[in-house]
């Protein structure tokens, strides 16, 4: 079935490749920055981030290898295996500072919440893809989708991961809004979104949670504690200033004021020392590879990619949007990586299969359906 | 695989091109939020970039700790025994140091210690924020104090902290109980949730110090403070007073346990001391006592080889842990269960030759002339092995297992201390399931003494004294009286627990305490050495026996090794008529209940009743 087609290597996309490439390294100086001066035992984050982009990549070379279409027919077995997994991280995962996400594989810690964001992406896409009502989809066509997404989602809120299960809802509400819905339908889901908003306020955050959002509403009430966060990663972005202050000059993460700095914080570490002149470059990248994306879809032959790439670029956007906004003082404090840029071998990985798939449906666009 | 590409393709080009119509909607979007991105990068970085640069030079917030003092430890009458003292600590802040290796060789040689203990200790906690101060020293002397204060500008990086640390108000008090608090450990840190402690923090590892870990540590405070480029403190933001731990009031009493310590003093054994009425403990003490003070904030290796060589094992709570066989303390459950199963009467006579044969096997009385004819209270008073040989040859192991149980024996007690032993209380069931083998006739006679299979810890024995003591009541022993707020206020008071009710009847139970007041008080009774003569003491003696090697068999028993003497028991109660205190001793390795053990309950007594032991000994 897989045969080598020297057409697959001409339409080969070296662009969206080489910006993947431009961010990797930005994401590994910026790490040796974070914890600099580094004297920790053990292997450092830079260095272990490394070796997750070169997996990555091997990563890639191997989806890159194969039609994407596979991921039609191996779609609900990927989706099994990985309720598997969250499940057993839920039960058997090792757990840190009050969650279980991890399952411990001896080398590497699996977050098996993070190729989970992918999975629901697959899944979406064969199943939208596979339906075609001509006058967009009715709220009965949405209960299937709408039970695939809950699963995983509940699973990840119970570890709990706020962060990660409300990717899930944004990934499921940006393609659910891409395929045709009814207006109708459309009308009903906002209002059931908006009396959800309670409920799941009341029943499913946890006191700290809550308190975080409350935070972000009235920064006034808590300065010192919950908004510490974000009020240091303001100070750090904004004392950047236009120039910044200079690779591994950067005080605010030097001194350790920057919580989580080579986590969820490493762009308010970029942002301080590379100034407003650096940050800009870094979002230009993010948004070329959108626009990038973007263009794959439009040119995928079939509806299948086109979904499959649209799923894969919200769930970068989205990420790298809330992560941004978050470091920025824009939104509550999420745990929620800068895709590429964050450090994080699940969260790498994901996004480099991601990437990985993108790439694969570029090179097949030629292909005539038979 | 034609099936499954049919399946992608059925739908037609129109669908795609409507489907791709609503990319440009997407492109739309992304463009707007990335706009509002830049927009606040823009505000954050251009806008107010000064102002933030500002902020971050002058304006940086740091939260120092302010550890809180720990809940006192108090004694029944809420006198004070464990409280706080303020602890002078080296530390180390890295950040605030240019120049490291001059200053700690300066350090090193100001300690009068080798640079390598310094620089190990830094290394340990490698990894943390630099601005954490890391202790290198603790407890200084006020002379190094005063010296380090004094050479501040010479010292950059080293600061002084002060800090609570616990302060044993009577050294070794009841330390097995105590325990000692001291920094968390990585491991404990892990375990811990999120936020409830860091690395640094004091948490008890041992005794009632780590059970009651939540209400004796309190809740610490932090000092928001400014501090600039340097680390130097600009002004302090606001100040969150730590909160002390709250106070845990004990049931022991500060005199009875000092008298049992005292009694113990220098020998391996324990002494535990009851309310008979309420089950709450009085004293329980073990011997040799750990050295608390060498476990505050780690002890070194050289002092917990010392602990851990010691012969008379000082890390053991042998009140709780030592398991030895009840020995003739023991004959209480024998002589209740005879009687309840009417096996015997009170008017039962035996004759003791000395001993008696089973299956050509010979069991010995410890008196090897014989008691001659004996009833069951000489036989108490007197200890008579042949007699309740005899009773448990009637009865069976089982129902003496079953009598022992509703005494308590046999199973952990469930007072508030951790590694508490269970004892063992053999039955048929338990051998063959545990040795698998089947009962032997011979074993029983054994058990009926309180020897072979049978083990009890201290308070095990204390317990079933009280409970006989007070017409049948078992208590579950309690160590914890109440907890209370740093100001006093009642937080939580514990009240007794009933754990069950002695087999027998109340006259099976009077008619023992006669007995065991005849042991104390009758001229030939075995436990005449704990007699007052103001107040009635009822009490029983026992010598269990350690297996020992055969060469020693026939040796005289002072000139047997130490490790194969025999245990001395002596367990009892005062005022014989109007129960209040149940005491029993346990001494290790020291021959004979009745002249080992029960001079040291005699000393306890006395204590309680207060007592001059110059005019009871001039008396008598």
């Amino acid at each position: 079935m897989i045969r080598f087609d020297r057409r697959l290597l001409t339409n080969f996309d070296w662009g969206l490749l080489f910006l993947v490439l431009v961010i990797g390294l930005m994401c590994l100086a910026n790490l040796y920055s974070a914890i600099y001066p580094n004297d920790s035992h053990g292997t450092p984050v830079y260095q272990k981030q490394l070796y997750y982009y070169l997996m990555g990549f091997m990563l890639i070379l191997a989806i890159i290898s194969v039609d994407y279409k596979i991921f039609l027919q191996l779609n609900y077995k990927i989706y099994a295996a990985i309720i598997f997994l969250l499940l057993f991280a839920l039960f058997f995962g090792s757990s840190q500072s009050g969650t279980q996400r991890w399952i411990n594989l001896g080398f590497f810690n699996l977050q098996p919440s993070e190729p989970a964001k992918l999975m629901l992406v697959i899944t979406l896409a064969s199943y939208y893809s596979s339906k075609d009502p001509d006058k967009g989809f009715t709220l009965k066509e949405l209960i299937v989708p709408s039970l695939l997404t809950a699963v995983p989602f509940l699973l990840i809120l119970k570890q709990p991961d706020l962060g990660t299960a409300l990717m899930l809802g944004f990934i499921f509400v940006s393609m659910t809004l891409f395929v045709k819905l009814k207006w109708q339908t459309l009308l009903t889901l906002l209002g059931i979104c908006a009396s959800a908003i309670p409920l799941g306020w009341k029943f499913f955050l946890k006191p700290y949670q809550r308190q975080r959002i409350e935070t972000f509403l009235n920064p006034e009430s808590d300065p010192l504690n919950t908004g510490y966060h974000i009020m240091q990663s303001k100070i750090a972005v904004g004392s950047g200033s236009a120039f910044g202050k200079g690779y591994l000059h950067g005080t605010q993460g030097y001194l350790d004021f920057l919580p989580e700095r080579h986590t969820d914080f490493a762009f308010s570490v970029w942002a301080e020392e590379w100034g407003f002149a650096g940050s800009l470059f870094l979002l230009t990248c993010y948004f070329a590879m959108m626009l990038w994306g973007i263009n794959i879809a439009d040119s995928s032959r079939d509806k299948f990619g086109t979904l499959l790439v649209i799923g894969i670029i919200s769930l970068i956007f989205w990420q790298a949007f809330i992560n941004l906004a978050m470091v920025m003082g824009l939104m509550p404090v999420v745990g929620m990586p800068l895709p590429l840029f964050s450090y994080g071998g699940s969260s790498l990985l994901t996004t480099m299969a991601g990437i990985g798939i993108l790439l694969s449906i570029r090179m097949r666009r030629y292909q005539k359906p038979s | 695989m034609r099936r499954f590409i049919q399946l992608i393709y059925k739908s037609d080009e129109a669908e795609l091109v409507t489907l791709k119509k609503r990319v440009d909607i997407a492109t739309a979007v992304i463009l707007f939020l990335v706009a509002v991105l830049v927009a606040r990068l823009w505000y954050l970085q251009i806008h107010k970039g000064s102002e933030y640069q500002h902020l971050s030079e002058n304006n940086r917030i740091r939260v120092q700790k302010i550890a809180a003092p720990r809940g006192d430890i108090l004694d029944r009458n809420g006198k004070i025994i464990v409280t706080n003292r303020p602890c002078f600590n080296i530390v180390w802040i890295k950040e605030d140091a240019p120049d490291p290796d001059v200053v700690i060789k300066r350090l090193a040689a100001i300690l009068n210690i080798d640079i390598s203990e310094l620089l190990d200790r830094i290394r340990e906690s490698a990894g943390q924020p630099r601005y954490v101060p890391m202790r290198l020293r603790q407890d200084i002397d006020w002379k190094t104090l005063v010296y380090i204060e004094n050479h501040r500008l010479d010292l950059p990086g080293v600061r002084i902290e002060a800090v609570p640390i616990r302060d044993y108000l009577y050294n070794n008090f009841a330390s097995h109980i105590i325990g000692y608090p001291g920094h968390i450990s990585k491991k404990e840190l892990e375990s811990s949730k999120s936020d409830e402690y860091q690395g640094g923090d004091q948490i008890g590892k041992m005794g009632l110090e780590r059970i009651f870990e939540k209400n004796l540590r309190g809740e610490q405070g932090k000092r928001y403070v400014e501090v600039d480029v340097h680390g130097f403190e600009q002004k302090q933001l606001q100040n969150q007073e730590p909160l002390p731990g709250n106070d845990l009031q004990l049931t022991l009493d500060l005199d009875l346990q000092l008298a049992a310590e005292k009694a113990l003093d220098g020998k391996a054994g324990a002494i535990v001391t009851m309310d008979v009425n309420s089950g709450r403990v009085l004293a329980l003490a073990s011997s040799p006592p750990m050295k608390l003070k060498q476990f505050l904030g780690g002890i070194s290796v050289k002092n917990w080889k010392e602990h851990l060589d010691d012969p008379l094992h000082p890390l053991l709570n042998k009140a709780i842990q030592g398991q030895y066989p009840p020995g003739s303390t023991y004959k209480i459950v024998t002589a209740l269960a005879g009687l309840s199963e009417k096996a015997i009467s009170p008017q039962t006579i035996s004759y003791c030759t000395g001993s008696m044969t089973l299956h050509r096997r010979r069991y010995g009385c410890w008196k090897r002339r014989g008691h001659e004819a004996i009833d069951l209270n000489r036989a108490l008073s007197e200890s008579c092995d042949v007699y309740f040989y005899q009773v448990g040859q009637k009865v069976g192991v089982n129902k003496l297992a079953q009598y022992a149980g509703s005494l308590g024996l046999g199973k952990k007690t469930g007072i508030t201390l951790e590694h508490e032993k269970s004892g063992l209380t053999p039955t048929k069931l338990w051998k063959k399931k545990n040795r698998n083998e089947s009962w032997q006739e011979g074993e029983t006679m054994s058990v009926s003494i309180g020897q072979g299979f049978n083990l009890a810890t201290p308070l095990q024995i204390c317990n079933m004294t009280a409970t006989l003591a007070n017409g049948g009541t078992l208590y579950r022993p309690m160590l914890i009286k109440a907890i209370l707020a740093p100001e006093g206020k009642l937080i939580e008071q514990f009240e007794p627990i009933i754990d069950g009710k002695a087999l027998g009847t109340k006259r099976s139970l009077d008619l023992i305490k006669k007995g065991l007041v005849d042991a104390v008080n009758s001229k030939h009774g075995t436990g005449g050495q704990a007699k007052l003569e103001e107040i009635t003491v009822a009490g029983k003696t026992g010598t269990s026996q350690v297996v020992r090697l055969a060469q020693y068999r026939s040796v005289p028993e002072d000139q047997v090794p130490y490790k194969y003497r025999d245990h001395a028991w002596f367990t009892c109660f005062a005022p014989a008529d109007k129960p209040e205190i149940a005491i029993t001793v346990l001494m290790e390795h020291s021959g004979h209940g009745g002249s080992a053990a029960a001079p040291l309950a005699k000393q306890v007594l006395e204590q309680y009743f207060k007592i001059k032991p110059d005019a009871s000994e001039g008396d008598s």
